[in-house]
């Protein structure tokens, strides 16, 4: 019974932790396609990319990881006002089967890229503020400070796009764009400028994710399909377009992927018989996937969605 | 019997595609003939399966207009089920084909009807999310060989027609063939039947198809279902052909977009579209990954390359190269 | 003989009240008019009937059977064809195909579909566009394809949104002539909105004024344009009282 209590704790800290980071990956999705309705498939990719930042750039500049965030921002959005204007202001002007071929090769092409230059195997940052220290926050509840800083990094990211986006001129017109295109194109907000603006700001976001995350998560080249399918889900959650829908939503979704091992705890608890082997730790993820057609299917406008 | 005729009636497609398709066809049927290296024949066994993976593709994705990514899903069920069978029961493949193509059928109604309540990009990312849950699911079932997958067993005297085991890859290369003109067949057929009209105008315009009478949801779950035969029936070859499978080089997402992106490549919603599209990716793909993929230093080049001819497919003729043959038929009018 | 009942039926999108309690009739072998200024509810109106919109209250009862709870598709089964407003073509199919898709509601051969879709082509003096695609054909022809293919379904009633939007003076009567020839000749019976009155005048038995969502008149047509009610609706208050001055004066 006391297992079951702390792995109970132990999930709900975790999700909290990971749902954090999973909102800052899919904060940059919803603000792109809450602009322009083009879903990303290169997404994780993005996220790739900033992870490799930090990795590259914290040795060669002599810097502790946690200060190259701002690099991995800026490679992000850079990235980002990149594929805006070499790739998908084309394939807004086709049918929405383009757009989805479009950002796939562009994923095709990033990820292999990066096999390239990077080759295969995984790497991961072991050298800083964050990386190897843990507090204890209750009895068996062990925390790897790494985690905890890159959440609050993440909310603290996260409150600051949302700033951007509701407190500040350019961030309102960017509202406006996505509400009504038509409408803001009469008030004189160039929609092209807004649509780059959207994508600097999306691959901003996830490209500091990605230097957070790569404190404590291996990056290979690999690495993104997992977290598109991550962030698909939680912008289908929270409601495609939503900042507020993409935060509640990730952190859903982090304590929905700590759910398994809770689950297993039980069964060991309970010592059934019958039940033995039907432990899920490796549903981890089936269960995110699963979640997102169960939302789509039931509630396709999301938890806070306005967009559908 | 209106369908067999149906079938077989090409009198509404130009002169000149059919001549193409009849040279095509006389290439095809005397290409194991001619000097080819292995890595050629298996190239064109790729091509053949593709061209029918991408037909089905095509059947609710071009003529209906409903993206689906989640194809690989019934390449899988159609290959297991060929699979267990006939290690566990010594089932010819014969008769495991159409029971595995009765199941992905059966899965394909099951799922359909949530999925074809979702439209666009959601009904898209959708399809992506049911085919990743069975294939994680088929990676942890012992029953199916896990992750690690099966293997077929060889029979020992070949060649052997009941279990679709050859030593040369002709033999797999003609049963493939004649598939394909099944399918092509099958696929005349059904752009000629109720069906098939209603599914296109669905696509036109779903609010104009209900006025017309037509129930757009059955409609749509009722081609998924015909689309999705067609991807279990070549998954089941696939299980022979290669005698082992995984549920990754099966189910996984890379698979599914492949499919979906022969049919865009050639032209979706265009009765040979799918094959035009077959033949340009399979070979550039396949030759692509010799020429770069084998060098030292190179890994990823290849594929990155690919990445980006995708790209500039996407932005460039997103109509197919049959529509840019449409394209330039109606100038020329 | 009633074809079409429709009683008391309100329709709301959120707080906007789109229909409020409308009721009317239509018979087997009448031309209904139904007319009101841009935004009185004339397209929500059809969308309640043809089963489009789930009724907030109110019943529709067709040929004798109540279609109220009937999706759209089923409606259109039981003989309720319409044209749509906004009509955009695109697509795969040829002409002739696209009329095919109408005539298929009521048979499964090709043959025969292919069939009636000439015969309808014929008779509405499209039958040598049969062969091109929808996409080349010019506005006024589309609209006739979409006639047509609505008339392939072999209705016994046909709602008309706006059939009229678009054409110019000389398209406008022949189409006049042309829905005449629909009624008359093959027996259908037709219930058309309009906010330019020349063609629903011309047309109608009958006709029936919305304005905001409600019915505020009907009446033979003469006699509906005198009504100061409509008149209002259609001009405006200050357009009354200056008409009331002048006859004053
Ligand atoms: N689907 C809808 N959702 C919300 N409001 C609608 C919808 N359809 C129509 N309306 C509103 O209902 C009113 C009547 O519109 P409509 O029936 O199109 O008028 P008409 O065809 O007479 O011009 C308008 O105010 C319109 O904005
Ligand atoms: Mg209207």
């Amino acid at each position: 019974m006391e297992e079951l209590g702390i792995q109970i704790l132990k999930s709900a800290v975790s999700g909290l932790i990971m749902g954090l980071v999973f909102a800052l990956v899919a904060l940059g999705l919803t603000v792109i396609f809450g602009v322009m309705d083009i879903v990303n498939f290169a997404h994780g990719e993005f996220l790739m990319v900033g992870m490799y930042t930090t990795l590259l750039t914290s040795p060669l500049l002599g810097v502790d990881p946690v200060l190259t965030l701002p690099l991995a921002g800026l490679v992000g959005a850079v990235l980002g006002v990149m594929c805006y204007f070499g790739l998908i202001r084309f394939l807004l002007r086709g049918p929405m089967i383009a757009q989805l071929f479009g950002t796939f090769g562009l994923m095709i092409f990033l990820r292999n890229l990066a096999l390239l230059f990077m080759g295969s195997e995984p790497r991961i940052i072991h050298e800083g503020w964050l990386v190897g220290k843990s507090i204890l926050v209750g009895p068996g509840v062990v925390l790897e400070s790494t985690k905890v800083a890159a959440a609050a990094l993440s909310l603290i990211s996260f409150a600051v796009v949302w700033w951007f986006i509701n407190r500040t001129r350019v961030g309102k017109a960017i509202t406006a764009t996505s509400l009504d295109a038509e409408g803001a194109r009469y008030m004189g907000i160039s929609t092209e400028y807004m649509n780059a603006l959207a994508w600097a700001v999306g691959g901003a976001s996830v490209g500091v994710a990605g230097g957070l995350l790569v404190n404590f998560w291996p990056v290979e080249p690999g690495v993104g399909l997992l977290f598109t399918m991550i962030a698909f889900a939680t912008v289908a959650l929270g409601g495609f377009g939503s900042v507020r829908g993409a935060l509640v939503a990730g952190i859903l979704i982090g304590f929905i992927v700590n759910l398994p091992p809770v689950w297993d705890a039980i069964l060991r608890s309970i010592d059934a018989a019958g039940l033995r082997g039907m432990e899920i730790h490796s549903f981890k993820y089936t269960m995110v996937y699963a979640v997102y057609f169960l939302i789509m299917v039931l509630r396709p406008q999301g938890l806070f969605g306005w967009k559908q | 019997m209106e369908a067999v005729k149906n079938a077989f009636d090409f009198g509404d497609m130009p002169r000149s595609e059919l001549w193409l398709a009849a040279l095509a066809l006389a290439f095809l049927l005397w290409f194991p003939a001619m000097p080819h290296s292995s890595f050629g024949m298996a190239t064109m066994i790729q091509f053949l399966m593709f061209s029918l993976y991408g037909m089905g593709w095509n059947l609710i994705g071009g003529y209906g207009g409903q993206v689906d990514l989640g194809k690989a899903q019934y390449v899988g069920i159609g290959a297991y089920t060929t699979a267990v069978m006939m290690i566990r029961w010594d089932v010819p493949f014969w008769f495991s084909m159409p029971v595995g193509m009765a199941l992905a059928v059966g899965w394909s109604f099951i799922i359909g009807y949530p999925l074809f309540r979702l439209k666009g990009h959601y009904f898209a990312i959708a399809t992506i999310a049911t085919s990743l849950v069975l294939k994680d699911l088929f990676e942890v079932w012992n029953f199916v060989g896990g992750a690690r997958g099966l293997e077929i067993p060889m029979k020992g005297d070949m060649p052997n027609w009941l279990y679709l085991q050859f030593r040369e890859d002709y033999y797999y290369y003609y049963v493939i063939l004649g598939m394909l003109l099944v399918g092509l067949i099958y696929m005349n057929g059904f752009r000629h039947s109720r069906l098939g009209y209603q599914l296109r105008a669905i696509k036109d315009n779903e609010h104009v198809a209900r006025s017309l009478g037509i129930d757009v949801h059955w409609s749509k779950i009722k081609a998924y279902a015909m689309a999705t035969a067609y991807v279990a029936m070549v998954g089941s070859f696939h299980a022979c052909y290669n005698f082992n499978i995984e549920p990754e080089d099966t189910m996984s997402l890379d698979l599914s977009v492949l499919i979906a992106m022969m049919a865009m490549l050639g032209g979706a919603g265009s009765m040979w579209g799918p094959i035009i599209g077959a033949a340009i990716l399979v070979p550039m793909k396949n030759y692509l990954g010799s020429w770069l993929g084998g060098q030292a230093g190179f890994a990823g080049m290849d594929l990155a390359m690919y990445g980006l001819i995708i790209m500039i497919i996407a932005a460039a003729q997103p109509r197919g190269v049959y529509g840019i043959v449409e394209a330039m038929r109606a100038r020329r009018r | 003989m009633t074809l079409l009942q429709v009683n008391n039926v309100t329709k709301r999108f959120g707080g906007l009240v789109a229909n409020h309690e409308v009721s009317f009739q239509v018979g087997q072998d009448e031309v209904v008019g139904l007319i009101g200024p841009n935004g009185a509810g004339k397209t929500t109106l059809f969308n309640c009937i043809a089963g489009f919109h789930q009724l907030t209250s109110g019943s529709v009862i067709f040929d004798g059977e109540d279609i109220t709870a009937l999706s759209d598709f089923q409606v259109a089964r039981l003989g309720l064809a319409r044209t749509f407003q906004i009509f955009q073509a695109s697509g795969d199919l040829k002409v002739v195909e696209n009329v095919m898709v109408g005539s298929f509601m009521r048979t499964s051969s090709r043959g025969a579909a292919r069939q009636v879709a000439l015969e309808v082509m014929e008779f509405l003096g499209i039958a040598d566009t049969a062969g091109e695609m929808m996409t080349e054909l010019p506005v006024a022809a589309q609209k006739r394809v979409a006639l047509a293919t609505a008339l392939a379904s072999d209705p016994k009633l046909l709602l008309l949104d706006e059939v009229g939007a678009g054409l110019n003076h000389s398209e406008i009567d022949g189409l006049i002539e042309l829905l005449q020839r629909i009624h008359g000749e093959r027996g259908v019976a037709l219930l058309l909105t309009e906010h330019v009155l020349e063609m629903v005048m011309k047309l109608s038995h009958r006709v029936i004024v919305l304005e905001s969502g409600r019915k505020i008149a009907e009446g033979e047509p003469a006699a509906v344009v005198k009504d100061p009610e409509v008149v209002r609706a259609y001009l405006g208050d200050h357009y009354v009282k200056r008409q009331k001055e002048n006859g004053d004066a």
